[in-house]
């Protein structure tokens, strides 16, 4: 993963801070950086960015250096699928299932990764922490 | 200070392995590699943690530096118990092939691994496929200082571990001072066509969930085959299957043999008592009750304070790092399970101040 931990990035007064250029990351490796003491990663994934603090809430592992996949899923014993369009980050460790967009967990239980808004302006990616 | 009690060390290829297996199997090895034992069933990225990458400029994954850096720093590590990879090995039906590839791995271990980190111990493997090989190998190395426990692949064998035919096995090692260290293996269940003990599951999830069946096997058969009656001095890890099943293998254990001692006659004691005395679990993977409390109540049932013993399963995914420990314990009881029963169990040097307090 890009890691960028040594130069935290600067911080508006409006509560963004820029995180990275639009073409710095693309969908596969996250870049991580600091933003006021916590870690956070910044995935592009199906032409979207998500923001997530990198840490699993189970065990404290780096979420971010987890994987990105679809969704497995089932109808029924002898009847599995796959949703290629749900965005799921598995926890390096244990591979806890976590959705992108919401940062629920997949399984039934009431663990959620921590997420944050992100915004595209002006060729920069920003995030709101 | 802690312990590790399970930590395994991989080749950087089988090339590093084939100086240390003898002919012919070396050239054997060479041409068409190790024997495989296909689990049919997936573990992930190769069981591993996924965090665990290579750094540009940084030591290779499977190297000690590597190691040294991601887990005996970082944690704080007095000691690691070195415990390989039983895919090699376990369960493999060719009982001379399975001795030639445990000593070319315990060999190997002690040629690179040892002399690079004086925290580093280690395990022997074993080929249990045939228990006078097996003891032959105790008989060899059970002296090494580095050598600390004796590695026997713990999932699925063709008849329980505590039986007259291991027996061998055990006298060397009570003998050397050698603790058994069981430990999981996808290749031995294969082999022994079953990864729970109502057969073969059909995935991981199922087969790990399961694997405390086979441990309690394996405790009630050293208990009512006397194995500790026999063996008085012998001491057994089970590593990797949690720990709250003890409990009940206890209490029916009792239950079961007041009833039917004489099928045991030679036992002199509750089969519970040679637990607490014989036996000694891991602490990974640790459960987690949706009560934290209830935890603490199967730490109490089992006396955790002098049974458990911490192990991080590194590096596989389902790693526990030392805060795994419940909250709520005291801290004497988490020093002994982070540190002072494997220090005993595993016959390591106390710590300078515990022995000072012992002696005043």
């Amino acid at each position: 993963m890009i890691s960028n931990q040594e130069n935290p990035v600067s911080a508006e007064k409006s509560g963004w801070t820029h995180f990275a250029a639009e073409n710095e990351v693309n969908s596969g490796e996250p870049k991580i950086s600091k933003i006021r003491g916590k870690e956070i990663g910044l995935f592009f994934v199906q032409g979207k960015y998500y923001a997530v603090l990198n840490h699993c809430p189970h065990e404290g592992a780096p979420m971010c250096a987890g994987k990105v996949g679809g969704l497995v899923t089932s109808e029924g014993p002898g009847r599995l699928g796959y949703d290629p369009e749900r965005k799921i980050l598995s926890c390096p460790w244990h591979h806890w299932e976590f959705d992108l967009e919401t940062g629920l967990a997949v399984a039934a239980i009431r663990q959620k990764i921590k997420t944050y808004p992100v915004k595209t302006e002006g060729g920069s990616v920003w995030v709101k922490v | 200070m802690i312990i590790d009690c399970d930590v395994h060390h991989c080749l950087e290829s089988n090339e590093e392995l084939l100086p240390f297996i003898p002919e012919p199997y070396r050239s054997e090895v060479a041409e068409y590699g190790l024997r495989q034992l296909a689990s049919g069933i997936r573990y992930e990225h190769g069981g591993h943690r996924r965090d665990l990458k290579v750094e540009s400029g940084g030591p290779t994954l499977n190297s000690p530096e590597y190691m040294r850096k991601k887990l005996l720093d970082p944690y704080g590590m007095r000691y690691v118990i070195l415990t390989g990879q039983t895919g090699p090995v376990a369960g493999m039906p060719d009982p001379d092939y399975q001795a030639a590839i445990c000593r070319a791995w315990n060999d190997y271990t002690i040629s690179k691994w040892l002399p690079s980190d004086e925290r580093f111990r280690m395990g022997i493997q074993l080929p249990v496929a045939d228990p006078l090989l097996a003891a032959a190998e105790i008989e060899r190395l059970g002296d090494h200082p580095g050598v600390v426990c004796a590695l026997i692949a713990g999932t699925a064998s063709r008849i329980p571990f505590g039986q007259r035919f291991y027996w061998p096995i055990y006298e060397a090692a009570e003998r050397k001072n050698l603790t058994i260290h069981f430990h999981p293996s996808t290749t031995s269940v294969i082999a022994n066509l079953g990864s729970t003990a109502a057969g073969m599951a059909s995935s991981y999830l199922e087969s790990h969930a399961c694997l405390p069946q086979f441990y309690q096997a394996y405790v009630a058969s050293f208990i009512f085959e006397g194995v500790f009656e026999k063996f008085p001095g012998l001491r057994v890890a089970l590593i990797e299957g949690g720990v709250s099943w003890l409990v009940h293998l206890m209490w029916r254990m009792d239950k079961e043999f007041k009833a039917l001692r004489r099928q045991a006659p030679f036992l002199k004691r509750l089969p519970s008592e040679y637990v607490r005395d014989h036996v000694r679990l891991g602490t990974q993977p640790m459960e987690e009750p949706k009560k934290k409390e209830h935890m603490l109540q199967i730490f109490d049932m089992i006396d955790a304070e002098h049974t458990l013993m911490y192990a991080s399963d590194y590096p596989h995914f389902d790693f526990d790092e030392p805060v795994v420990l419940p909250k709520g314990i005291s801290d004497d009881t988490r020093q002994r399970i982070l540190h002072d029963n494997a220090c005993e169990f595993f016959n390591l040097p106390p710590l300078p101040e515990r022995m000072s307090a012992e002696v005043a």
